[in-house]
């Protein structure tokens, strides 16, 4: 039996397919889901999830969220989800360094901006960490 | 009969109009592409979202939380999504129709200037009025739900509804009233998440006690404010979608009608033109005679 996942943020559907296995980060840590888990809802955190299907183990940043199993469905609302091979390192380091330049710059900002650069500056580490790290 | 001179007068001016309307449809057509991509890409994250808090809301006991339980209604929050441009057909003037509709106490929360505007003009009690670009991020819309949230926690209001132009397609759109604040129906809730995406979701079959991580209350507190924002901000977003087909479709017909106008008009010119020089004809031929 294999178990479907979907990860869904609020522009797109970034994955969808049946997998053997997938490791999620969850605000108490790592959870890897095997087929005939029992139902869970828990909170995702910024991270990388990884996914094994057959002998192929793929990953993927994602950012704030939340995960459900339910019978063989692993399903993942995320703030923000890239897959590996859609990151771009000089685009991401540049993001990261216009948003921190922003934060440091700013002194009485609107805390909304202020909470989405902070955001994109983790993303933007997460995404890294796993580009780097994978090399 | 209007002499030539005026009626060229006019035909000029209605082609500069229809050029004006031409222009408009076609930027509405473009934002309009825009806004209903943005509307269905959230949908199945809404959907989706809906089903975690079914799931969560019918294992945990929901009298505890404020957004799940149902208190006596004594003033209702009401968040009006309107245009801040006029010319998008009778949009605006359904929604309002909506607003006169409401007869209980109710405290208006308004997002669009002609909103604001006719809710001011016609004395109603408005407590706050927002600006979304017509981008809609989702940092503007925020700012309005969280100060709804504040306002229905303190108590200053009971529920949170949301009047908005729904989105079904380019050429429907409909004037809805959506309650979003208590859930206390899950069941009427998810089915009218399901109604407006479309799809349906294969109910759990799985009825196996659920886990929660860190803990069921957490996950509750994580899950509601964000389902609130998000709620809102979907509703924003089909909101913008149906403002630009609105006014993409008004456009149209606008430029249709001033085409037909010009032929007629065109039509009657060119009548006149002909009676003048048929007059003068007939003027030569009766001095020919004479002399």
């Amino acid at each position: 039996m294999a178990l479907t996942l979907e990860i869904v943020t609020p522009e797109a559907r970034v994955f969808s397919d049946t997998i053997d296995t997938v490791v999620i980060p969850t605000v108490d840590g790592e959870i890897g889901i095997l087929p005939g888990h029992i139902p869970l809802l828990t909170q995702v955190q910024d991270g990388e999830l990884r996914v094994t299907k057959g002998t192929v183990v793929s990953f993927l940043a994602v950012g704030g969220g939340f995960a459900q199993v339910s019978g063989d469905k692993v399903s993942i609302l995320a703030e923000r989800a890239i897959t590996e091979d859609k990151i771009d390192e000089k685009a991401v380091e540049n993001a990261m360094q216009r948003a921190e330049q922003a934060i440091k710059d700013a002194k009485d900002m609107d805390p909304a901006e202020f909470e989405h650069l902070q955001n994109m500056v983790r993303f933007s580490g997460t995404q890294l960490a796993l580009k780097r790290r994978r090399r | 009969m209007a002499s030539t001179r005026d009626i060229r007068r006019r035909i000029k001016s209605v082609k500069n109009t229809r050029q004006i309307t031409k222009a408009m449809e076609l930027v509405a057509a473009s934002k309009m592409k825009k806004a209903q991509a943005a509307a269905l890409a959230g949908r199945a994250y809404a959907q989706l979202m809906a089903d975690m808090l079914a799931a969560l809301a019918t294992r945990v006991d929901e009298s505890h939380h404020p957004f799940l339980t149902q208190r006596e209604v004594k003033t209702r929050g009401v968040l009006l999504i309107s245009t801040d441009k006029g010319l998008c057909g009778p949009l605006n003037a359904n929604l309002f129709k909506l607003v006169t509709d409401i007869k209980t106490p109710v405290k208006f929360y308004v997002i669009g200037r002609k909103g604001a505007q006719f809710i001011a003009r016609t004395k109603r009690n408005m407590v706050a009025d927002f600006t979304v670009s017509d981008r809609a991020a989702f940092s503007e819309v925020k700012v309005a739900s969280e100060f709804m949230v504040a306002q229905f926690l303190e108590g200053a209001i009971d529920t949170i509804e949301v009047i908005y132009p729904r989105f079904k397609n380019t050429l429907i759109q409909e004037s809805i009233v959506r309650p979003v604040l208590p859930l206390h129906n899950l069941k009427e809730f998810v089915a009218s998440v399901q109604a407006d995406t479309g799809a349906v979701r294969v109910p759990h079959t799985d009825d196996r006690e659920m886990l929660f991580e860190p803990g069921a209350n957490q996950v509750l507190e994580a899950l509601l404010p964000f389902y609130v924002n998000r709620n809102i901000y979907q509703l924003v977003l089909s909101a913008k979608a149906s403002e630009q087909s609105a006014r993409m479709v008004a456009m149209k017909t606008a430029k249709d009608n001033a085409t037909k106008l010009v032929g007629e008009l065109s039509l009657e010119y060119n009548k006149a033109r002909q009676a003048a020089i048929t007059q003068e004809i007939l003027e030569i031929a009766a001095s020919a005679f004479a002399a």
